[in-house]
């Protein structure tokens, strides 16, 4: 039996931040992932990841998955893979299967850090091969390199739903439409309004009534449900797909802390079974602490920090920092969490239905319906402004924490006033200098630089582009709508695409000056 | 299923070499200690197994080795989650019927 001063389950962002925290403070730290490669699913996020500059704000998943395996190892952490913890025992054994052999360790302190898996609907057809879930859907375009499908249909409209369903469209995928049983966008609004100006339609208060196919699956059949999840006869819709996908929620992977004994309760605002935890993450159980997901679905900014928190912890629990110290720190950690957990999608207001701002402004109902804000809808946001010459029009209209634009600007254009979660605002004495940083820095991919009248009857939109084959200057097309209509003719004036943007191409269209504020993206002509 | 050339972000994917294995007696070429079920995607595949009772067609669910929709026989070895089992030269896969290797059909086999 070999003993360890942490035993660390699971090698996602969670459990690699409590390991480099307690390697910071000289334990002994040894990770044991079930997976061939550390990372958890950080390396299939390839968004820009929301929150501020302490939350990594604005750098891809996967690039933060890379940051923590190098500081990992530079501080001497034992990551263990293909090693699968079955057995954790209140007196902190672990049982782990390595190969075809149970090991057998001891802790002096545990952090579970084993994350979520994904929840599941059924329906006729749903176990038919072409039915899969959305982490499968990221694992193999992302991770793996291939399409999962050619025609896929998205259930569930939460940000796993959308962000996939933004992913499958850079794979070159078609995705024929997202369905939701919830009458509202479950996920971001920006998120949802990059998957519809790309012309993706939603349905809410649909859900599906079965999949076609015999032996793989052909096509799909929705139909809209009332508000008691009853379907309505006569409204079934068919699409012809290859691939449907399912996100339908996360639910914490809780079972190993049942088995030690910690104290559980059912909690469906931490996404079910979830160990009944101090404001650290120690369990009932005393050294043994739950981070990240396990202990309550949130996402991977917040699991760093929670991880982080167990890590301190562990270390004064073993005698290697002073109870000040750990404080602290602890307090730094704590207000860092404090400010993700803000904003309209905390998890307090779960399930709650919001209809203003912080600023007292109605939030756009086309936008939780149909995914995008309506063109009536926009001008009440702060962030749209009208003035001469190129200036940033953002269209950030929810609560959310995400401060990366105010500190993208050169000149200090914008600001987010207080708050992390107040809509950003364009300061009326600043000039914009049309650098592009802003549009290419907003993890919601949704600020545009416009110019609304270029003085010869056009305006000039610049806008996010993150697909291929990307457009050339003079390429002539369409300037789709927020709902991914072909509303006008348009072509490219320039597609910049610098380091700093970091894979954000930024393309600035020219559209008759009428819809400088109604054309979002752009479409190129088939030859 | 297409492999992807060029990704808007990721670019180009780094691969192994590629290898020789077969499928149900089938020759097919895939990449070396990518996931199984990935080098069969890419050829097409998408039945993996039949269920014991039903003779339902399964393939891949969660890619990530936790559904085990996706097991097949490898080199004579029932119940391998091929989403999570590296490739390698000359593997022997085959759809799994139950818990045994589908019968091949007349003229297969290597």
């Amino acid at each position: 039996m070999k003993r360890y001063e942490v035993i660390i389950v699971g090698a996602g962002p969670s459990g690699l931040s409590a390991a480099i925290e307690a390697a910071k403070k000289g334990l002994k730290v040894v990770v044991f992932d079930e997976n061939e490669k550390p990372g958890g699913q950080l390396f299939k996020q390839i968004h820009k990841f929301f929150g501020s500059k302490e939350h990594h704000a604005k750098i891809r998943g996967f690039k933060i998955g890379e940051e923590l395996l190098q500081e990992a190892d530079a501080l001497g952490v034992e990551v263990i893979l293909n090693a699968t913890v079955v057995g954790l025992y209140s007196d902190k054994e672990v049982n782990v299967k390595i190969g075809d052999q149970i090991h057998h360790y001891k802790g002096d302190t545990v952090i579970i850090a084993t994350g979520a898996s994904e929840n599941m609907v059924t329906f006729p057809g749903w176990t038919l091969p072409g039915v899969i879930g959305a982490g499968a859907a990221q694992t193999m375009m992302n991770l793996h390199g291939i399409q999962p499908g050619k025609k896929i249909l998205m259930l569930g409209s939460g940000n796993v739903g959308l962000v996939v369903s933004f992913q499958l469209l850079q794979a070159g995928c078609e995705v024929v439409a997202i369905v939701d049983a919830l009458p509202r966008v479950g996920g971001y609004g920006v998120h949802a309004s990059k998957v519809a100006r790309c012309g993706v339609p939603f349905y809410l208060s649909h859900t599906i009534k079965a999949v076609e196919g015999k032996d793989k699956v052909t096509g799909v059949v929705i139909h809209q449900i009332d508000e008691r999840f009853m379907p309505i006869a006569g409204t079934e819709k068919h699409f012809d797909v290859d691939t449907v996908c399912m996100a339908v929620g996360l639910s914490p992977m809780s079972q190993l802390l049942k088995m030690a004994g910690c104290e559980m309760e059912d909690n469906p605002k931490r996404g079910g079974q979830v160990p009944i935890v101090n404001e650290y993450g120690e369990t009932s159980v005393s050294g043994i602490y739950a981070a990240g997901d396990v202990s309550g679905i949130e996402e991977a900014s917040s699991a760093m920090i929670e991880g982080k928190m167990a890590g301190v912890c562990v270390a004064e629990y073993l005698g290697y920092i002073e109870k000040e110290e750990r404080d602290a720190e602890l307090k730094i950690f704590e207000k860092d969490l404090d400010s993700l957990r803000q904003g309209m999608f905390a998890p307090k207001n779960r399930g709650k239905k919001i209809e203003k701002t912080d600023e007292g402004i109605d939030i756009s109902t086309n936008l939780l319906e149909k995914g995008y804000v309506a063109d009536d809808e926009i001008e009440r946001f702060p962030g749209v402004t009208h003035k001469a010459g190129v200036h940033p029009v953002i269209e950030c209209t929810q609560n959310i924490p995400c401060n990366p634009c105010q500190d993208a600007c050169p000149k200090k254009c914008i600001s987010t006033g207080d708050n992390i979660t107040y809509l950003p605002f364009v300061k009326e004495d600043a000039e914009c200098i049309n650098c592009g940083m802003c549009v290419a820095s907003c993890s919601g991919q949704a600020i545009f630089l416009v110019d609304e009248d270029c003085g010869d009857g056009t305006a000039t939109v610049t806008l996010p582009y993150e697909f291929l084959p990307l457009p050339q200057e003079g390429d002539k097309g369409y300037g789709l709508s927020r709902k991914g209509e072909k509303v006008c003719e348009a072509t490219v004036v320039s597609v910049k695409s610098v380091k700093a943007f970091d894979h954000t191409n930024l393309l600035t269209m020219r559209v008759p000056k009428e819809y400088a504020m109604k054309a979002r993206f752009f479409k190129k002509a088939e030859v | 299923m297409e492999r992807i050339a060029e990704h808007p972000i990721l670019g180009a994917k780094e691969k192994g070499r590629e290898v020789e294995f077969t499928f149900d007696g089938q020759r097919l070429k895939g990449f070396e200690d990518e996931p199984i079920a990935i080098a069969l995607k890419a050829n097409g595949v998408m039945i993996h197994r039949y269920t014991k009772k039903e003779h339902k067609p399964r393939g891949i669910f969660c890619a990530i080795g936790r559904c085990t929709d996706c097991v097949m026989v490898v080199d004579g070895k029932p119940n391998v989650r091929t989403c999570v089992t590296p490739l390698k030269e000359g593997m022997d896969i085959r759809t799994q019927d139950g818990v045994e290797a589908a019968e091949m059909k007349e003229g297969e086999g290597a």
